[in-house]
């Protein structure tokens, strides 16, 4: 009876914080479906996006949610400098090279990160109430956040198969030199999609950053999380990417109501190898 | 003056040259065959031109200008299109989709519901399957799609590279057909063919290819019946 009450509070509030994780997979998955490019920079982009909310708000009054905007922006804006100096130059290279240069781009954001802002812990202080359904409690913060990453995926989804740029990058991730022989510069349509998947890890970030506290390095934890979400989903398929992120959700919420949540990595990287052994192309089907 | 000029053209991949100095040209509204054994370069020919490769050393003149340094995503624009080798469709994506993907350029997309029209007209299979992926399609739907895809683009000088490949007779004589209405159309043509009987059968002027060079040319008719060609690339 006690589990189940636990289960009550934890189970709802996983549920919603899978939404986040779904977002941030969402911004890693994109990047692997265009251009075959693992990004482990995801991590520390994420962490920028926190830091993001944390100047907005605590230092300049913004709305969390209106500071998405000005961060959505930037998200993109970063994500094609990140292409244009790192990744373009060894996107046709061996994989150990875009890995090598999107690790060293992990490492100089940690590196001036961890020099402007120390690895202790920031918070944002902001609260946007809660809702009681029955027995349930839920957070206002990840509610809304539920409901701003089911905008981003209705966005992104309308984006990639309703509008012109959007059918570019499927174009170019299907096919890069039949694309450009129908006349789509390829390689600007790189830069955008780098753009994009920067920018959904960046609002993941900002979101969670009214969830808990953090540091640069917090956004580590969530990079593992979008690996494992990538693999349930299907790496390279953005809508896989949500479901496996509410995946993840449910155990995290239904784990503490029995094990110690210690447990919660133990339980989600045994998945993430199961999966790669039965099926290794995720739950919803990959791309290739 | 030649609609589309190769003139000494070197290329390959990496170390490996491929093209040793290739010169060719097309003549506006005429239909050009390429032909030449199996790994002579008629495919990297056909990338240098396009700019998916770079060429070494010689120029390439479109419509007199020159555009021998020019990215691959230009060509379109400028109505220079390539039917690739392998289709190269986008597989995940819808039959209409490639068929709007082919009509990306500016000067495509004015004249898209007509040109739509028309490989519909041509191809009525793919106005049944438009909505179906078109890693779906059988290969035969798929070299239409591939044809029909290069018309959606406009093109001014259409390239196709291997029209034939796989195909059953019937669609070959079929989508022949269709080149013939194309070139009626005043689109000029260059096929590069493994059928050198049927492609010369049907071409105004031709090319042999041999190890990276024009090795022969002249009057489809002419090297139709030419001797050499006859024994190294009919077995006659
Ligand atoms: N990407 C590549 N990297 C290295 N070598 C290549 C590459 N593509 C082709 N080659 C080599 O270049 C040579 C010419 O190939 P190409 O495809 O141009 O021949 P082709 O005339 O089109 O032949 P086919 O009639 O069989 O299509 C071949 O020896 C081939 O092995
Ligand atoms: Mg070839």
């Amino acid at each position: 009876m006690q589990q189940f009450s636990l289960l009550l509070t934890s189970l709802p509030d996983g549920i919603l914080l899978g939404f986040v994780y779904g977002l941030a997979a969402m911004g890693l998955t994109l990047i692997w479906g265009v251009m075959n490019v693992i990004n482990l920079s995801h991590g520390p982009i994420i962490a920028l996006g926190m830091f993001g909310t944390f100047f907005l708000f605590m230092r300049a009054g913004v709305n969390p949610y209106v500071g998405l905007i000005p961060i959505a922006v930037v998200g993109v804006l970063l994500g094609v400098l990140i292409y244009v100096i790192a990744v373009h130059r060894v996107i046709n290279a061996p994989h150990l090279s875009s890995l090598l240069a999107t690790f060293s781009v992990n490492m100089i954001i940690i590196g001036l990160g961890t020099a402007a802002l120390t690895t202790s812990p920031y918070n944002v202080d902001f609260s946007a109430g809660s809702f009681k359904i029955g027995p349930v409690t839920l957070l206002g913060t990840r509610l809304i956040a539920a409901l701003v990453t089911m905008l981003f995926t209705g966005g992104l989804y309308l984006f990639l198969y309703r509008t012109r740029p959007g059918k570019f990058i499927r174009a170019v991730a299907n096919n890069r030199a039949a694309a450009e022989l129908m006349g789509v510069p390829s390689t600007r349509i790189l830069a955008l999609s780098f753009g994009l998947g920067t920018m959904l890890a960046m609002v993941s970030g900002a979101l969670i950053a009214t969830f808990f506290p953090f540091s640069i390095l917090a956004g580590g934890s969530y990079e593992l999380k979008s690996f494992v979400i990538g693999v349930l989903g299907g790496l390279g398929n953005p809508i896989g990417a949500l479901f496996g992120g509410l995946i993840l959700g449910v155990i995290e919420g239904i784990i503490p109501a029995f094990l110690e949540t210690s447990w919660v990595p133990v339980i989600e990287f045994a998945l993430f190898v199961l999966i790669l052994l039965v099926r290794p192309s995720g739950l919803f089907g990959a791309k290739k | 003056m030649a609609l589309l000029e190769i003139k000494d053209v070197t290329s390959g991949y990496g170390d490996v040259q491929i093209l040793w100095g290739s010169t060719l040209s097309l003549e506006k509204g005429k239909l050009t065959s390429l032909v030449g054994g199996n790994g002579v370069g008629k495919t990297t020919l056909l990338r240098t031109i396009m700019g998916l490769l770079p060429p070494w050393s010689g120029t390439i003149t479109f419509d007199g200008r020159d555009v021998s340094r020019l990215p691959a995503y230009t060509k379109a624009e400028m109505g220079l299109v390539l039917v690739p080798e392998g289709r190269q469709l986008f597989t995940d994506m819808t039959v209409l989709e490639n068929l709007e993907m082919g009509a990306t350029s500016q000067r495509a997309r004015p004249h898209f519901a007509r040109n739509l029209e028309r490989v519909y007209e041509m191809f009525p299979r793919l106005k049944e399957r438009s909505a179906q992926k078109a890693g779906t399609l059988s290969g035969g739907e798929q070299q239409m799609l591939a044809v029909a895809r290069g018309i959606m683009a406009d093109p001014i000088v259409l390239i196709i590279d291997e029209l034939s490949l796989g195909l059953a007779p019937v669609l070959v004589l079929q989508l022949f057909d269709s080149l013939k209405l194309l070139r009626e159309e005043g689109i000029t043509l260059l096929l590069v063919e493994q059928n050198v009987q049927l492609a010369l059968a049907i071409s105004d002027y031709g090319f042999v290819l041999a190890e990276g060079k024009v090795e022969l040319e002249g009057p489809a008719r002419k090297l139709i019946q030419d001797k050499h060609i006859r024994a190294a690339y009919l077995g006659l």
